[in-house]
């Protein structure tokens, strides 16, 4: 069932598309909701922040999407997001060694070895640099 | 001369196969197993591999979950790598059983610690052999290391990888004061890039060879060390991997581990690469009469053209190794 264009060999990739719709549907998101001052009905009750799990912060996500494509050289446009993995994305172990490190110094942290061990994707970077800059009193 | 004896067999393959070059029953060429302290080499060059025809033939040859980590992969280049991976070691292994197992239909599963290993079935009259490999990719090659009752560990990397960050900032986090200190006092950054990414592949090899996964030996708790051999026999600690006889590991939670359980060997591989090899050895009780592990290398494209390239050009000893020239 190959459907061969050129040099690539180009296959129906079901599980792919998956992880995709998985990425914008089920992956709760942390949302800041800036509202203008509603008419003083004394409504405004609601959180600043809805979220379902301790995601990380969309800054973070985003933070550290651009770190990771800088160190796979990857171009600006490509699909990094939340979900990605590190190794689907190319990256070996000295590369996740150099991201941990860059993200350590953009962050103003340390991740201890076993913790960087544990990360296998962006969205798992991000909550853990969001826990340790919550510790460090950022 | 060597030299004609492998072209003679090469060409007659050559020709067997661009006769079979689409048929899938062309086969792969069986080889001895390696012996005690031996480790083969067989490597690939993905750049080189750009038939569609043959990429399918190879693809037939995964197993469904290979092909769903495959996909999962972004984009064609890392799709093809992680293609040609999985070849690599299924068409290497394939040829240890005499070709008695085919590539399809090796199983695999992670040991305890997530270590890939070969399940065998149940054969009869037939005992499988104790095969032991290793995997390691960079975008430009992939290398698979067999060796039999050993572990093994290999890791490879382009002699021409860029650091991201700051080389001595990068070894004071992640690697030993000593490994520091020897980086540290090379002066020339270039020079000191490639040391760098030698420690890199010998640390990595290490690890892998342990099979216990990074965090078991995080690369702060242990040390590689070299040893020259001074001409009155002595053996000596030396900074120089250039002068180097012998390469060494100190887990520093065990020191007394200094080097007898593994040992190293170092190679420029295609010209464009660095290799090490972690390989386990009997203890030896005095230490005396330092064998070097023994290595032979092919280079391949699995059902087309095999090469031994020990011996060539294509593979440079740079410490810790014996080149087999005739197979």
């Amino acid at each position: 069932m190959a459907a061969i264009t050129g040099t690539s060999i180009s296959l129906p990739a079901p599980s792919r598309l998956l992880q995709q719709n998985q990425a914008s549907g089920m992956r709760s998101v942390s949302l800041s909701i800036h509202r203008k001052s509603f008419p003083s009905l004394g409504l405004q009750a609601t959180p600043l922040r809805f979220c379902v799990s301790c995601a990380a912060k969309t800054e973070t996500v985003e933070k550290v999407c651009e770190i990771v494509k800088k160190q796979l050289a990857l171009p600006a446009d490509s699909s990094v997001t939340g979900d990605s993995t590190f190794t689907d994305l190319g990256a070996d172990s000295l590369d996740t060694v150099e991201i941990v490190m860059g993200l350590e110094e953009e962050f103003g942290i340390t991740v201890e070895e076993e913790n960087a061990q544990s990360i296998t994707t962006v969205n798992d970077a991000a909550e853990l640099i969001d826990k340790l800059v919550e510790k460090r009193g950022a | 001369m060597l030299s004609l004896k492998k072209r003679g067999a090469l060409s007659m393959q050559i020709s067997n196969f661009a006769r079979g070059f689409f048929d899938s029953s062309s086969p792969l060429v069986p080889v001895a197993l390696p012996s005690q302290r031996e480790t083969h080499i067989w490597y690939i060059v993905p750049d080189e591999v750009q038939n569609t025809s043959l990429l399918n033939q190879y693809l037939k040859l995964l197993s469904s979950c290979e092909r769903e980590s495959m996909f999962r992969m972004s984009g064609d280049k890392l799709q093809k790598s992680s293609l040609l991976a999985r070849t690599l070691v299924r068409t290497t292994l394939s040829r240890y059983t005499n070709c008695q197992i085919t590539p399809r239909s090796f199983k695999f599963r992670k040991n305890t610690f997530g270590k890939p290993e070969i399940e065998w079935g149940h054969y009869e009259e037939w005992s499988p052999p104790a095969l032991h490999f290793n995997v390691s990719h960079t975008s430009s090659l992939i290398a698979c290391g067999v060796t039999v009752d050993k572990l093994v560990g290999v890791d490879v990397e382009e002699k021409q990888r860029k650091i991201k960050n700051d080389i001595l900032s990068f070894a004071r986090r992640y690697f030993s004061l000593h490994e520091v200190e020897h980086l540290h006092a090379i002066l020339d950054p270039e020079i000191q890039r490639q040391e760098f990414i030698k420690l890199w592949t010998l640390k990595e090899a290490y690890v892998k060879a342990l099979g216990r996964g990074f965090s078991a030996a995080p690369f702060k708790t242990f040390t590689i060390r070299f040893r020259a051999t001074r001409s009155d026999g002595l053996q000596v600690p030396t900074d120089l991997i250039s002068e180097a006889s012998e390469i060494l590991v100190e887990a520093f939670d065990d020191p007394k581990s200094l080097s007898n359980n593994w040992q190293f060997g170092l190679l420029e591989l295609a010209n464009s690469h660095y290799a090490a090899i972690c390989m386990e050895k009997e203890n030896i009780l005095e230490g005396k009469g330092n064998d070097f592990m023994k290595l032979k290398v092919w280079k391949t494209l699995p059902f087309v053209e095999d090469e031994y390239v020990s011996g060539t050009n294509a593979v440079k000893i740079i410490c810790g190794l014996s080149q087999c020239l005739h197979l």
